[in-house]
């Protein structure tokens, strides 16, 4: 499948330098980024391009002061990238949520198919699974300290329509979904996990990768009251095409 | 930013090689190295932000964690894949669009607890606008190689921080074609720019 899409994935290098794409296919694009220095070539070409919209202007100089002293409090990371994220390609985002710990938690629905959700209070249920959070995802580890730190955030668990049982991690509009025991999809089906908003409009988050029943995805920066898991074509869909398997909200 | 003294044109292309050497050496972890280097690329930064966010408390908010995040991971920087000016930017764009979509949902929901149907399209994007804040940019020139349809999704997709899904949305075209248009668009550019880094 991946040589299929590959030339699609290569047309979307200009959306990407311009941000312009979805998860997914932002996804879809650091993963070829990874593979092909021909196309990490070809981005920084693009970059540079839209590096030359930027029109340089003086900041106020209030914030010079500001920003001189956080940098001299704040440590630096090292240069190598973390398995499996195209960093050095990408800037991470991991700075992002650095100031003051976002209290807004938008989970105001709970989807009617979520029946038998248990919510979990944070932080004491959280910290004590911190240690083994970490082991399991040495390679999310930045975000997922960075979202079992947040007081707010807030984890879920259900079981799955046709078997399994699946949780998500919420802080602020950041997710971890983990379902495990989960049967397989089928041969020329996928799992897929979609992020819904109060209205109900689903993004995708991304096709999963079961690993003997067990699929694990972190989806950052997404907001969204709930998220759905369903059975799509091979390859994921644009927009959910079956009925959710599981609905995760709190 | 609506200053009515016109400010020369910023040089966007000079040969940056001392930036790039002072970012690279922010990496050893002092801080104070940082401080030429914010100089340099703060206003890139603030820049760019301002081109997405169009409103000054917010550019320089999100400017800040930019810069924050640019001596953070400094020993990313390659200057072999791009200058410091095209790194920051870069960060600085991805930073400002991810700010313009979460105001977008935050908007979106209050709109609907409101209830009411005033919807203002907050990132409506004014040619005027658009004209001014290229003004000194180095891709003035070269947008003319476009072709119109080209021209008006790039700057869509620029200025209003849209993925090309929604710039095809807003202007009633195809997928693919909004797609092929911002690709060629930025190939376009890329020839007149003279970018090249085969």
């Amino acid at each position: 499948m991946a040589d299929d899409i590959r030339p699609d994935v290569r047309d979307l290098l200009p959306a990407y330098a311009l941000d312009a794409v979805d998860d997914l296919e932002r996804r879809a694009v650091e993963r070829l980024l990874e593979s092909d220095p021909d196309a990490r070539r070809e981005l920084d070409e693009f970059r540079d391009v839209v590096a030359a919209f930027a029109v340089e202007q003086a900041p106020p100089a209030s914030v010079r002061d500001s920003v001189l002293a956080r940098v001299a409090d704040t440590p630096q990371v090292s240069a190598t990238p973390r398995a499996g994220s195209a960093s050095g390609v990408t800037p991470l985002r991991a700075a992002q949520h650095s100031a003051g710990g976002r209290a807004r938690v938008r989970w105001g629905l709970v989807a009617a198919a979520a029946a038998a959700v248990v919510a979990v209070g944070v932080p004491t249920t959280v910290a004590v699974r911190a240690t083994q959070e970490q082991q399991r995802l040495e390679a999310q580890a930045d975000t997922v300290d960075r979202m079992l730190a947040d007081p707010s955030a807030t984890i879920v668990r259900s079981d799955v329509t046709g078997g399994g049982e699946a949780s998500v991690l919420v802080a602020g509009d950041d997710f971890l979904f983990r379902a495990s025991d989960l049967p397989d999809a089928g041969d020329d089906s996928d799992y897929q996990l979609w992020v819904v908003d109060a209205e109900g409009a689903a993004t995708s988050a991304g096709v999963l990768s079961a690993d003997g029943g067990s699929v694990e995805q972190l989806v950052e920066d997404v907001p969204g009251t709930a998220v759905a898991m369903t059975v799509e074509p091979e390859g994921g869909s644009q927009q959910p095409t079956t009925e959710p398997i599981v609905v995760l909200g709190a | 930013m609506r200053q009515t003294v016109r400010v020369p044109p910023p040089v966007t292309t000079n040969p940056s090689g001392a930036v790039d050497a002072a970012l690279a050496a922010c990496a050893d972890g002092d801080p104070a190295s940082f401080t030429p280097v914010y100089d340099a690329l703060a206003p890139v930064a603030y820049g760019t932000c301002l081109g997405v966010l169009r409103d000054a408390d917010h550019a320089a908010e999100v400017m800040q964690e930019v810069m924050v995040e640019v001596w953070q991971t400094a020993a990313r920087f390659d200057a072999a894949r791009g200058s410091a000016r095209t790194y920051v930017a870069t960060l600085a764009r991805r930073r400002a669009v991810d700010r313009v979509r979460a105001e977008q949902a935050r908007r979106d929901r209050d709109q609907r607890d409101l209830d009411t149907n005033l919807a203002t399209a907050p990132r409506d994007i004014v040619a005027d606008d658009v004209e001014r804040m290229l003004e000194g940019a180095a891709v003035r020139r070269c947008l003319g190689s476009l072709t119109d349809t080209q021209r008006e999704a790039v700057v869509e997709a620029y200025y209003g921080g849209y993925t090309y899904r929604e710039v095809a949305d807003r202007l009633d075209a195809a997928l693919p074609t909004v797609k092929s248009r911002i690709r060629d668009g930025l190939i376009r550019l890329r020839e007149c720019l003279g970018v090249n880094r085969g």
